[in-house]
Formats: structure tokens, sequence, C-alpha cells
């Protein structure tokens, strides 16, 4: 049970934040490099599920699953993606996500004055509290499983 | 009571539009300049905080002296304005007082410690005119002044002017 790592994009495609809890195996290119594959393949997949969807669309992609580990999906309204990859044991964590966006990206970066939005993350008191968020979870544990 | 982010996000856009307007003519800001935007903030919220006074003592009997006044700005003022209250209030008994609160709510998104203390004074100057503005209306001349060492704890000191 366990959450492997998050990455917050904008709707631009930079990478705004990303850390990692529990990550075994790296992806072997450079951060940059792997910021962008991730939103070059995730803006891929929403364009091609939504147009081979058999019926009409009501969120689009949500997620996807491997043999080892899953990856959740959730944008805002305002083009924010947040992307966490957690093992299988976790269904859905799109209220997860949901929580981060609104009592941690909402209060701790857009309330704060110092924080231009757009710009990568800084503030320490939101990775602080993001933290003790992840680790806080009843889907995480410090030993993957 | 409306919402407080509306509050919040007003006076972070205030603070930012100081700093920028101060800036446009040149590259870097200097001691100067930032002492000016610092005043500019400050007498406005002078003239806020005499305006909340008035609204905010409708009702009350009038004060016994000094300390009654500085003790009804740390509880009921402090409680409308800034949504709690003063955690701590000292006193030299000769016009000096020190008033701290260690959650100071417009500092409380910025950091839990020493990121952005150098930030910080920009976003306290118009709560010190707010104190100031108060006090004035309540018949204290006053200088207020705000320093930060840990965020977002932060400490006011009052002098109170005698004639």
């Amino acid at each position: 049970m366990t959450v492997h790592n998050l990455y917050i994009f904008d709707r631009n495609g930079s990478c705004l934040y990303y850390n990692e809890w529990n990550r075994k195996k790296q992806a072997g290119i450079s951060k940059d490099e792997e910021f962008k594959l991730m939103y070059g393949m995730l803006f891929s997949i929403r364009s091609f599920v939504s147009k081979m969807s058999p019926l009409d669309m009501k969120e689009g992609f949500l997620s996807f699953q491997t043999s080892k580990y899953r990856l959740h999906y959730y944008e805002t309204p305002s083009g924010l993606r947040f992307i966490m990859n957690t093992d299988l044991s976790v269904p859905n964590a799109r209220e997860t996500l949901q929580q981060i966006y609104s009592n941690l990206y909402v209060e701790y970066i857009v309330k704060n004055p110092v924080c231009v939005l757009g710009h990568s993350l800084d503030s320490e008191l939101f990775s602080s509290r993001l933290d003790s968020f992840i680790r806080g979870l009843p889907f995480y544990s410090p030993r993957a499983a | 009571m409306a919402d407080e982010s509306l509050f919040d996000f007003l006076h972070m856009e205030i603070v930012s539009h100081i700093y920028k307007e101060q800036q446009s003519s040149k590259e870097e800001m200097d001691n100067k300049d930032r002492a000016v935007c610092v005043s500019v903030l400050e007498s406005m919220g002078f003239r806020v905080g005499q305006g909340l006074i008035e609204r905010l003592t409708r009702d009350s009997p009038s004060f016994k002296d000094e300390l009654d006044v500085m003790k009804f700005v740390c509880k009921d003022f402090w409680t409308k304005v800034f949504r709690r209250q003063v955690d701590n209030l000292r006193t030299n008994h000769q016009g000096t007082y020190v008033l701290q609160d260690n959650k100071f709510s417009l500092l409380t998104q910025l950091s839990n410690g020493k990121q952005y203390l150098d930030q910080a004074p920009k976003y306290l100057a118009f709560s010190c005119g707010i104190v100031r503005g108060a006090l004035s209306n309540l018949g204290l001349d006053s200088v207020v002044t705000a320093e930060v060492s840990v965020m977002p704890s932060c400490k006011f000191q009052v002098v109170v002017q005698k004639l």
C-alpha cells in the first residue's frame, strides 16, 4: 500500500512540482525529459480517449494500470494537472488529488503572495504539508508491498 | 462575515502593485524605494484602521486608561480584523507595548519558519497602519513597527507618543 510519486503540471506543460516517496526504479532519462514525456504522453492519451470514446465523455481519462502500479490523473478546471503513481491497492485516488489541490495547493501556493503562479513551487511550507498529507494517507506505508 | 480570502487576495495584490509601481522607472529597488512603498502601505492601513475602530467601538463603553485601550486592541479588535487574539502583550508601563501574535493571519500561508523572511515586512506594513489608525482614533498617537524572526509569529511594537 503505497504512493510512489507525484507530479504537478500547469496548463502549459511546465512541471511545477515533483516529489517521490517510494520509487525503486528511475526512468533512465533526465528529469526534464521525464517531465516532458509525462506531460506529452498524458496529452496524447486524453485526446485519444476522447476521440475513441463510444459514448459521450464525462471526465475523460482517469487512470491506467500495469501489473505493478497505477497512475492516477486529475485535472482542475484551471488547467492544473495532478498525477500520482500508487501501487495497485489504491483503486481511485481522484478524491485524494482533489484534496491536494484544494487543501494544499490553493491554501499554500495560491494564497502565498510570494509564489508566482506558473513558476515552480518553492514554498517549503507547501512541501512539508504535502509530505505529511501523503504520509498520513490510509493507503500509504513506508515499505512498498 | 465575508470570505476571508477576499481581503487576503486584495492585500497581496495591493502590496505587489505598490512595489511594481515604485520599481517601474528603474531596474533595482534601493532602500529608499522600499521605504516609500512601506510608508504608502502604512498610510493606507492608517485610514482603514481609523474607519474600522469607529465601527467596532460603536457600542462599547469608553476606556479607563491606556492599558485598557491596548487590551481592547489585543482582544476584540484583533479578533475582528485578524481572526484571533494577540497571544502576548507586554509593556513597560511607560508607553511602550509589544503585541505578539504567534500565528499572524497574513503570514500563515507564507512559510512556517525562515523561508521568505526577507519578504515578510512588505506584508506587515499595512497591518501596522491599521493598528496605528485604530489607536489614533481612540486618542493615542503612536508609532507602530513590526518584526518577524520566525514565521508566522510576529511582534508589533507600539510606542505611544506623549504630548
